[in-house]
């Protein structure tokens, strides 16, 4: 059929605009001389539509000068798309054992260190405390531990708390088509999965070993959300392993790219910063201001009105009550990132420090504060269950 | 006498002018060829078959040509 | 400003981003020369059964084939398998395989069936046609007719004849922001200034029929038309800004920066 043909994919996308490290020098020129001026005009647009140039001259340098102007549009935006309501969830983590050696990452299998992974009953404990607390929104999250952590794992895991959440998604290594139909039918609607770096080079660094340093196989992984009929397709970029205004802008290809094609799914952004973890050495990186991250959420709330836009407890709770008035959509609370953390294996080795402590009840205070309602619950499988 | 069905109405032709092909059909209703597109019993007949394409008594043909429209 | 590669459909290439339908016109000359005047380069025809009884004179005759690509449309179907019908007849009368597929069943405005012109453009695109479906400004039935691999999607302003303009203006914004195919925006443009709106939110294309062929003077229309598609395309890629509406100030929400 001639349609596919006319239609590019993602890859030859990010290569024609150079968005793919191909293009470094020059898209670091440009926004390097984006004017005050155009930073006006861009901002005199009508908000929410995506058009690459201007997302370019938002996150510019210029535009640091208009953070206040940009986040005031942003929230009005928000408001209007998303009401005064926040979406809460806790990450459930399923196993620190990982057959790749990613350099930036607490559970590269090159460290030493105890690795847990539990079993489904385990896991279903854990669940249990967490809907303890409220939440209806699980996020299933597990490092490449494809020989136990599997399709058939995943199923029966999700088979068996979809009487206890509404809501069930997963962050785990990349799979096909078919096997996200199959998580797809046992309850699971949303995956998320970072393509870490968008730039070529810089993945090939940080990922010389294992399943995740094929860069391609990566790319394609919110193809197969897609077709596999995730409603939910989570993308992002691991802040502080390449320049992230470029990265901003890969991103925002990206997610154009699957808005279009995959029209019935929902995209959302979440913003990885790095952060300190163990064994992992902080001087290799390019880590981000708080001002950065912000410019970044901004500019793409102000070129995606509909976009969910997600942030962890990676990220201290002092900015996380500032971006709730931001554009974020959906966060995370109470959350513990190692396996068995929140009953069985309390000790267990995380991914990474948590930067904000709070219970549930208490961000759900804050939020109460900030005149937003927390939304533990926003749909119900019950009624896609035949 | 033969009768053929032309765009849905009957038309009667003495045994010795029916019309042997579509062609010959045209000419006797004086209509130009070079526009229309016929369709005999629900199958469309090329331009090129004209000529070549016999009629019998009891056949539906529809006439068709391209006129104004939006 | 960035420049107007073209209108690309069907991977061929126009440079004239106004349609012109032929119907209504008070004669032959007065279509051929709108269609001259408006610098068109898609002209849509319609097909209907011989007049045997009255040997009216051919208006086509008058457009030249070779300088315009005549697109047939199937006006007239009720459904699907009629809009089929007429597509394979005009696919054998031209050889040429583009259809401005249209299935109306309402004869007082004809609006278009959204289910039976899916329907049909499903089947007429396994067939190999190149189709261009004429739909009311329906988003989702537009991304369905993406999915079934038709060349555009055309959606109407507002009903075919009624003059009225951009009435389903926000449903175009939204349709115009999810192609991945041109959007011609179809029936109801009763004005210039209509086509140039339509233009200037981003429209690839729009055809004009009605507002050209009854006005008193067709071929001064078709040119008024023609410059007003022009200037539409012109303003949107050198990029309008918006209205701007006064902002409720409301407390800062990045003062905590500052203390970086």
């Amino acid at each position: 059929m001639t349609t596919t043909a006319r239609h590019l994919d993602i890859k030859t996308i990010l290569a024609d605009r150079g968005l793919d490290g191909s293009g470094k020098d020059i898209w670091t020129k440009r926004l390097g001389e984006i004017t005050e001026d155009e930073v006006k005009w861009a901002l005199s647009r009508k908000p929410g539509y995506y058009v690459l140039d201007r997302l370019l001259i938002l996150i510019s340098p210029a535009a640091e000068n208009f953070i206040e102007q940009m986040a005031q549009i942003a929230h009005r935006l928000t408001l209007q798309r998303f009401g005064k309501t926040v979406r809460l969830y806790a990450p459930l983590y399923l196993s620190n054992f990982c057959v790749n050696g990613c350099l930036y990452c607490g559970f590269s299998t090159n460290h030493q260190f105890p690795r847990i992974r539990l079993t489904v009953e385990q896991a279903l404990a854990d669940a249990e405390i967490i809907a303890k607390e409220g939440f209806r929104d699980l996020l299933l999250v597990s490092s490449e531990d494809k020989k136990f952590i599997g399709v058939d794992y995943m199923t029966e895991l999700a088979s068996k708390l979809r009487p206890k959440f509404s809501s069930l998604s997963v962050e785990i290594y990349q799979m096909s088509a078919d096997e996200y139909a199959k998580l797809f039918a046992a309850g699971i609607e949303g995956v998320t999965l970072y393509q870490e770096t968008y730039n070529r080079q810089t993945f090939r660094k940080y990922h010389p070993a294992g399943p995740k340093a094929d860069y391609d196989y990566r790319l394609n992984a919110a193809d197969s959300m897609g077709q596999g009929g995730m409603r939910e397709i989570g993308i992002g970029a691991l802040l502080g392993l390449d320049d992230w205004r470029l990265e901003t802008l890969a991103l925002a290809e990206h997610a154009h790219y699957l808005m279009k094609r995959y029209w019935k799914s929902r995209v959302s952004f979440s913003f990885p910063r790095l952060r300190p973890a163990k064994d992992v050495d902080r001087a290799r990186f390019n880590l981000l201001s708080d001002k950065n991250l912000v410019q970044m959420l901004l500019a793409l709330r102000l070129c995606f009105a509909d976009a969910g836009m997600t942030i962890s407890t990676r990220e201290p709770a002092h900015l996380r009550d500032q971006l709730v008035k931001l554009g974020i959509t959906r966060m995370s609370a109470g959350s513990k990132t190692n396996p068995g953390g929140y009953s069985t294996h309390a000790d267990s080795v995380g991914q990474f420090d948590i930067d904000d402590s709070r219970s549930p009840a208490q961000i759900a205070a804050m939020l109460k504060q900030a005149g937003l309602e927390p939304v533990w619950k926003d749909w119900d499988s019950a009624f896609t269950e035949t | 006498m033969g009768l053929l069905k032309v765009n849905g109405k009957e038309q009667i032709f003495p045994d010795n002018k029916m019309p042997a092909t579509i062609a010959d059909l045209l000419r006797q209703l004086g209509v130009d060829s070079t526009t229309v597109v016929a369709e005999l019993e629900g199958q469309i007949i090329e331009r090129k078959n004209f000529s070549t394409t016999p009629l019998h008594a009891g056949q539906n043909i529809e006439l068709v040509r391209f006129v104004p429209g939006g | 400003m960035t420049e107007d590669k073209g209108l690309v459909i069907a991977g061929k290439k126009f440079n004239s981003r106004l349609l012109i339908g032929t119907g209504k016109f008070s004669s032959s000359k007065a279509m051929a020369q709108a269609i001259e005047a408006a610098g068109a380069e898609i002209v849509t025809i319609a097909l209907r059964r011989v007049d045997i009884t009255n040997k009216d004179d051919d208006m086509l005759s008058a457009i030249d084939r070779e300088k315009y690509l005549l697109l047939p449309n199937t006006s007239g179907a009720r459904n699907a398998d009629e809009a089929i019908r007429l597509s394979r007849l005009a696919r054998a009368a031209t050889g040429i395989n583009w259809v401005k597929l249209e299935v109306t069943p309402d004869p007082y405005y004809l609006l278009p069936d959204p289910i039976e012109t899916l329907k049909a453009a499903e089947i007429l695109v396994k067939e190999g046609f190149i189709v261009l479906p004429y739909i009311n400004a329906d988003p989702i039935l537009s991304k369905k007719l993406q999915d079934v691999g038709t060349a555009t999607v055309m959606p109407l302003a507002s009903p075919i004849g009624s003059n009225q303009g951009l009435k389903t203006r926000s449903a175009i914004e939204i349709i115009i922001e999810q192609a991945n195919v041109p959007v011609i925006v179809d029936a109801g443009l009763g004005l210039p200034s209509h086509a140039a709106e339509a233009m200037e939110m981003g429209a690839d294309a729009v055809l004009v029929n009605t507002a050209i062929a009854t006005a008193i003077e067709p071929a001064k229309m078709a040119e008024a038309f023609k410059l007003a598609v022009l200037a539409g395309r012109i303003a949107y890629l050198s990029g309008a800004a918006a209205e701007s509406k006064k902002a409720n100030a409301s407390s800062p929400l990045t003062g905590f920066l500052r203390n970086e």
